[in-house]
C-alpha cells in the first residue's frame, strides 16, 4: 500500500500503456525558425484513443509541436524540424512518406473556424473526393452524412446542405471543420485551440464532441484554457520556453503537479 | 504575503476626498479641452470636404470642357444633293466578271485595268453638276464651288460606282460632307468679321455656304465619318478614328492575352510557390521598380528589341501591344500578388490540413477567391495601357496612317496617339473639337472597361 | 521543498482571498486551542465561571466554521483553483470541520467541569494525569497550527506523531480510573465523567492529527488518511523533494 502510493505516477503510466498502444511518438524533436530554436528536444508518446492536451504560456512551443505531428511546419519556409516523429512506428519525416497521405491520417482543426467558402456539402465532400475515397455520389452522400452526424451537426444542417458553410454560427463552423477532418477517416486529430473563438456554450458542445470522438480517434489539443484541458483531456503536457516540462495524467497535473513551473502556471502565478 | 504587505496596499489607496476633488478637476479639464477638440475635428472635416470639392470641381471642369468642345464634333455640316451619275462623264466598260476557265492572274489584271479606268473619271465634275442644280452660278466659279464639298467625297462616289456600276445613269440623293472650313464657318468657330485675307474661304464660298445652310441643303448631321474613316490629311472633314480605334483594340487584345496570363501566372508562382530567398527578394524589388519606370522607357526598349532586333514592322499594333504588355506586366503582378496576400491563410491551412497538395490548395481554394481582385487589377492595368501614348511614339505609331489596319502587323496608330496628332493639326478651328471628340471616345472606352471591372468583381464576389 | 505557498498569483485579489481563508483558519485554530486550554483548566481547577465562558464561546467557533466554509466555496466557484491552491482550499474545508469538532469536545469538557465543580478538595490529586495529557494535547494543537501556518509537511508529520503519546496518556487515565472505581464504588459516577473528559481529549488529539494529515495533503499532494504512524512517516519522508 505504502509503496504503491509513492510510485503512484509511474504505476498509472504503465497501466495506461497496457491499455493503449503508442499511436504517435516524438524523440528529441527540435524545431528551428531560421537560427532560432523554438523547441528544445521534445520526447513524448501519444497513446491511441486518448485525448492529450498541450498547455503552456504563449510562445511556449505547444502549437509548434502540434504542427510537427502532421508536418504543417513544412509550409513555413524557414522552419526546420530535427529528431524523430513516428506514427504507428513509422517515421513521418521519412522521404518515402508522402505528406499528403500523412495529413489524411493526421487531420487538423484550427484555431479560427475556417470552412471553405463553399456549400456545407462541398466542405465535407472535398477531402474524400480529393483522396478518391468514394466511387459514386451515393457513397459521397453517405460519407457527408455520417461525418456530419459524428460531428453532431447533421440535424442542424441536413435541410440546407447547399447553403454556404460560412453562413453557419462560429460553433457550427468549427463542428463543420471537425466533420471535414473526420470525413477523410483520420487516425489522429490535431486541434489547435479549437474553442478560442467560441462562446462558452459552443465550447462545451465541442468539448462534448471531443469526448465522444476519443473512442475512435486519438486527439491532441492545444488550449489556452486550462479548465478546458482539465475537462477534456486524459493526459496533459505542459510546455514552457520550448521545453516539455511535465507530462502526466490530467488528474495529477491539476491536483498535484510535480514541477513548480507547472504549478505556478496552472495556479495563475505566471503566464 | 505577510500582514504588513496587505496594510501597505490599503495605505496605497488614495484618500476618497482627494479622489473626488481630483475627478472634479479632471472633468473640468476634459470639458475645457472638449471645445478645442470638437473644433479641430470640425476643421479637419472641412479641410477634407474642401479637398474633395476641389478635386471634384476639376473633374467637372475637365468633363464640361471636353464635352462642350467635343460633342459638336459628332455632328458635321453635310450637303444633301441629288447626284446624277452622268454616263457621259463616267465612260467606262462593264465591270469585268470572272470567265470560266480564266486564271486568277488574268482576272486580277483585267480588274486592275478597269479600276484604273475608273480612277481617270472626273468625279469632281459630277459633284460640280450636282452643285449647279442648287447653285446655278457654280459652274462659273468652279474653284469656289468645289471648296464647299470636302475633297474626299469624290473617292466616295468612285467607291459607289465600283461597288455597283449599275448606278451609272441614275440620280441618287446623297449626303456629301462639307469641307472642314465650311463646317468651321457655319459653326462660327472662326471670327466672321475677319477680313477676306485672313479667311480660309473666299467670300463667294462663304456666302454660298450661308445660303445653302439657310435653304436646308447644308445641315448638321451625325458624323459617321468620325467612326468609319481612318485619319486623313487631304480631306480633313472626313478624318476619322477607325484606324486608331482598331489599333488600340488590337493592342488591348494583345495586352489581355499576353500580359494578363503571364502576369497572373508569375504572381501566383512568386506568392504561393517560390521559396523566400535572396533571389526572389531581388525579383520582387525589381518588379516593384519596373512598375515605377516611366512608360517612355518601355517605348525605347520596344524600339530597340522588337523593331531593331526582332525586325518587327514599325508602327504595328503587334509591337505596340508587346511594349504595352511589358509595361502592364508589373501592374498585373503587383495587383495579383496583393490580392493573393489578402486571401486569409486559414483557407490554405484548411486545404493543406485535409491533405490537399500545395497546387491543389492554390487552384481549388485560393485562386477562386482571388479572381475578382485579379480581374479588377488586370482590367485596370489594361485600361492604363489603353491610355498610354508615350511609348507608342517611340515605336513609330505617331506617323500618319490613312488606313484601317487589317491585322496586328499592319501600320496603325492608337487612340491616344491620334489625339496627340489631331491636337497638333494646323486647322485648329476644326480639330479642336475633333480632338475632344476623340478624347470622349477614349474616355468612354476606359469607363466601360472600369465598369466591366466593377461588374466582374461584384459578380464573382456575390457568389459567396 | 516540503513547504507550500499560497501567494504570488498574478491576481492580487486571489492572493488576498487565499490569505484570508488561511488566516481565518489559524484564528479558528487558536480559538479552539484556547477553548481546550480553558476547558481543561476549568475542569482541573473546578472554575465554573471559566467553564461557562468556554461553553458560551463555542458558538463563535461554529460561526467561524460557516464563514470560512462560505469563503472557500466562493473561491472554488470564482477562481477555479488548481493544484496547490485547490489542495489548500480543500484542506481548509476539511480542517475547519475537525477544528469545529475540537471546539465541541472542549465544550463537553467544560460541561463536565461545571458538573464536577462542587467536588471535595480530596479529589484534586486524581487530576494529575489530566494535567499531563492536557499539556500534551495543547502542545500538539499548537504544533499542528504551527505546521499549517508554515505549510510545512515535516512539522505536520511531527505534530501528527504526537497523537500517539496522547493515546497512551488516555490508556493510563483509563487504567487509573479503573483503580479509583475499585477503591471506592461511591465514586463511580464521578469517575465515569472524568473518563469522558479523557475520551474527549483523546478525540481532540485525533482531530488534530486529521488537521496534520490535511496539511501534508496540502503541501505534498498526498492523501495520508487512514495510515498508521510508520506508514505516515515513510510516505512523507520518501516524497521526492522538489
Amino acid at each position: 500500500m505504502n509503496t504503491m502510493q509513492v510510485s503512484f505516477g509511474e504505476k498509472k503510466d504503465n497501466a495506461a500503456q497496457a491499455e493503449h498502444a503508442v499511436k504517435m511518438s516524438a524523440r528529441d524533436v527540435k524545431v528551428f525558425y531560421g537560427d532560432n530554436e523554438a523547441l528544445h528536444g521534445i520526447n513524448m508518446d501519444i497513446l491511441e484513443n486518448e485525448v492529450i492536451a498541450f498547455i503552456g504560456p504563449s510562445g511556449c512551443g505547444k502549437s509548434t509541436f502540434l504542427r510537427c505531428l502532421n508536418r504543417m511546419n513544412d509550409t513555413i519556409d524557414t522552419a526546420r524540424v530535427t529528431g524523430l516523429v513516428t506514427l504507428d512506428g513509422k517515421d513521418i519525416y521519412d522521404r518515402s512518406l508522402d505528406v499528403v497521405q500523412l495529413r489524411a491520417q493526421v487531420g487538423m482543426v484550427f484555431q479560427k473556424p475556417n470552412p471553405f467558402p463553399k456549400s456545407i456539402f462541398e466542405n465535407i465532400a472535398y477531402g474524400p473526393r480529393l483522396h478518391g475515397l468514394v466511387d459514386n455520389k451515393r457513397d459521397l452522400d453517405e460519407v457527408v452524412e455520417s461525418s456530419l452526424r459524428r460531428a453532431g451537426l447533421w440535424d442542424e444542417v441536413k435541410d440546407r446542405l447547399e447553403a454556404p458553410g460560412t453562413g453557419l454560427s462560429g460553433g457550427q463552423q468549427q463542428r463543420l471543420c471537425i466533420a471535414r477532418a473526420i470525413a477523410v477517416s483520420p487516425e489522429v486529430i490535431l486541434m489547435d485551440e479549437p474553442c478560442s473563438a467560441l462562446d462558452p456554450i459552443a465550447t462545451s458542445i465541442i468539448e462534448e464532441l471531443i469526448d465522444e470522438l476519443k473512442g475512435s480517434y486519438t486527439i491532441a489539443i492545444v488550449t489556452h484554457n486550462m479548465q478546458q484541458a482539465a475537462r477534456v483531456s486524459d493526459k496533459t503536457a505542459f510546455f514552457h520556453l520550448g521545453n516539455l516540462v511535465e507530462l502526466n495524467d490530467t488528474r495529477e497535473i491539476f491536483t498535484n503537479p510535480q514541477d513548480s513551473r507547472t504549478e505556478d502556471y496552472i495556479t495563475g502565478r505566471f503566464g | 504575503m505577510t500582514p504588513s504587505d496587505s496594510e501597505q496596499t490599503k495605505t496605497q489607496q488614495p484618500d476618497l476626498m482627494d479622489l473626488a476633488q481630483k475627478r472634479d478637476l479632471m472633468q473640468q479639464r476634459v470639458a475645457a479641452s472638449l471645445k478645442r477638440r470638437h473644433a479641430s475635428e470640425k476643421r479637419f472635416r472641412l479641410y477634407g470636404m474642401a479637398a474633395v470639392t476641389v478635386a471634384l470641381s476639376f473633374v467637372a471642369i475637365l468633363f464640361i470642357t471636353i464635352l462642350s468642345k467635343g460633342l459638336p464634333a459628332f455632328w458635321q455640316a453635310t450637303l444633301t444633293l441629288d447626284v446624277y451619275f452622268d454616263p457621259e462623264i463616267i465612260e467606262i466598260d462593264e465591270k469585268p466578271v470572272r470567265q470560266p476557265g480564266e486564271s486568277d492572274g488574268a482576272f486580277q489584271q483585267r480588274m486592275l485595268a478597269w479600276q484604273t479606268d475608273l480612277g481617270f473619271v472626273n468625279f469632281n465634275r459630277i459633284i460640280l453638276n450636282s452643285l449647279a442644280e442648287v447653285l446655278p452660278e457654280a459652274p462659273r466659279y468652279q474653284r469656289d464651288a468645289m471648296r464647299l464639298v470636302t475633297s474626299g467625297e469624290r473617292f466616295g462616289l468612285r467607291q459607289l460606282v465600283e461597288d455597283n456600276p449599275a448606278i451609272v445613269g441614275q440620280t441618287l440623293r446623297l449626303k456629301l460632307l462639307a469641307d472642314a472650313n465650311v463646317d468651321v464657318w457655319l459653326k462660327g468657330n472662326i471670327d466672321r468679321s475677319l477680313p477676306d485675307s485672313q479667311q480660309q474661304l473666299s467670300a463667294r464660298t462663304r456666302a454660298w455656304a450661308d445660303e445653302l445652310a439657310e435653304r436646308g441643303i447644308i445641315r448638321n448631321q451625325f458624323s459617321t465619318a468620325l467612326f468609319m474613316n481612318a485619319d486623313s490629311r487631304s480631306s480633313l472633314a472626313s478624318a476619322g478614328l477607325a484606324g486608331a480605334f482598331m489599333g488600340s483594340l488590337m493592342m488591348m487584345l494583345i495586352v489581355m492575352f499576353l500580359a494578363v496570363p503571364v502576369g497572373v501566372a508569375s504572381a501566383i508562382y512568386l506568392e504561393e510557390f517560390a521559396p523566400k530567398n535572396r533571389l526572389t527578394d531581388l525579383i520582387e524589388v525589381n518588379i516593384n521598380n519596373l512598375a515605377a519606370v516611366p512608360s517612355i522607357v518601355f517605348g525605347l526598349l520596344g524600339a530597340s528589341v522588337f523593331i531593331l532586333w526582332f525586325k518587327l514592322p514599325l508602327s504595328a499594333p503587334i509591337v505596340g501591344g508587346l511594349v504595352l504588355s511589358l509595361m502592364t506586366l508589373p501592374t498585373v503582378i503587383i495587383a495579383t500578388r496583393s490580392t493573393l496576400k489578402a486571401i486569409p491563410p486559414s483557407i490554405r491551412q484548411a486545404a493543406l490540413g485535409i491533405g490537399a497538395s500545395k497546387v491543389q490548395s492554390v487552384f481549388h481554394h485560393v485562386l477562386p477567391l482571388a479572381i475578382p481582385g485579379i480581374l479588377t487589377g488586370s482590367i485596370l492595368g489594361v485600361a492604363q495601357a489603353l491610355g498610354e501614348a508615350a511609348p507608342l511614339l517611340l515605336i513609330g505609331m505617331s506617323s500618319f496612317v490613312a488606313s484601317v489596319p487589317g491585322s496586328p502587323f499592319d501600320q496603325s496608330t492608337a487612340l491616344p496617339v491620334q489625339i496627340y496628332l489631331w491636337q497638333g493639326n494646323e486647322l485648329r478651328n476644326f480639330f479642336e473639337a475633333r480632338t475632344s471628340a476623340a478624347i470622349i471616345v477614349l474616355l468612354a472606352l476606359m469607363i466601360s472597361l472600369n465598369a466591366l471591372a466593377i461588374w466582374l468583381r461584384r459578380h464573382f464576389e456575390t457568389r459567396w | 521543498m516540503s513547504t507550500q505557498r499560497i501567494d504570488g498569483h498574478i491576481s492580487q485579489r486571489f492572493d488576498e482571498e487565499m490569505e484570508g481563508i488561511v488566516s481565518d483558519l489559524l484564528a479558528m485554530g487558536e480559538l479552539v486551542t484556547e477553548q481546550t486550554e480553558s476547558a481543561l483548566f476549568a475542569f482541573i481547577r473546578g472554575d465554573v465561571a471559566l467553564a461557562q465562558d468556554v461553553i458560551s464561546k463555542d458558538t463563535r467557533i461554529n460561526e467561524l466554521e460557516l464563514e470560512i466554509d462560505d469563503h472557500c466555496i466562493q473561491i472554488l466557484a470564482r477562481r477555479q483553483p488548481a493544484a496547490g491552491d485547490l489542495r489548500a482550499v480543500v484542506a481548509i474545508m476539511k480542517a475547519i470541520k475537525d477544528l469545529e469538532r475540537i471546539g465541541d469536545q472542549a465544550k463537553r469538557i467544560a460541561r463536565i467541569a461545571v458538573k464536577l465543580a462542587d467536588a471535595d478538595e480530596r479529589y484534586q490529586k486524581q487530576y494529575g494525569e489530566f494535567e499531563l495529557i492536557g499539556s500534551h494535547v495543547i502542545s500538539m494543537l499548537q504544533n499542528t497550527l504551527q505546521a499549517f501556518r508554515e505549510m510545512d509537511a515535516d512539522k505536520a508529520l511531527a505534530a501528527a506523531l504526537q497523537d500517539k503519546s496522547i493515546d497512551s496518556d488516555y490508556e493510563a487515565i483509563l487504567r487509573q480510573n479503573m483503580t479509583y472505581m475499585m477503591e471506592d464504588p461511591r465514586n463511580i459516577t464521578r469517575i465515569v465523567e472524568m473518563t469522558w473528559v479523557g475520551r474527549a481529549i483523546e478525540r481532540i488529539g485525533d482531530h488534530a492529527r486529521n488537521v496534520c494529515e490535511y496539511t501534508i495533503y496540502l503541501v505534498q499532494g498526498l492523501d495520508v488518511r487512514h495510515k498508521d504512524d510508520d506508514q505516515l512517516q515513510a510516505i512523507v519522508q520518501s516524497r521526492p523533494k522538489r
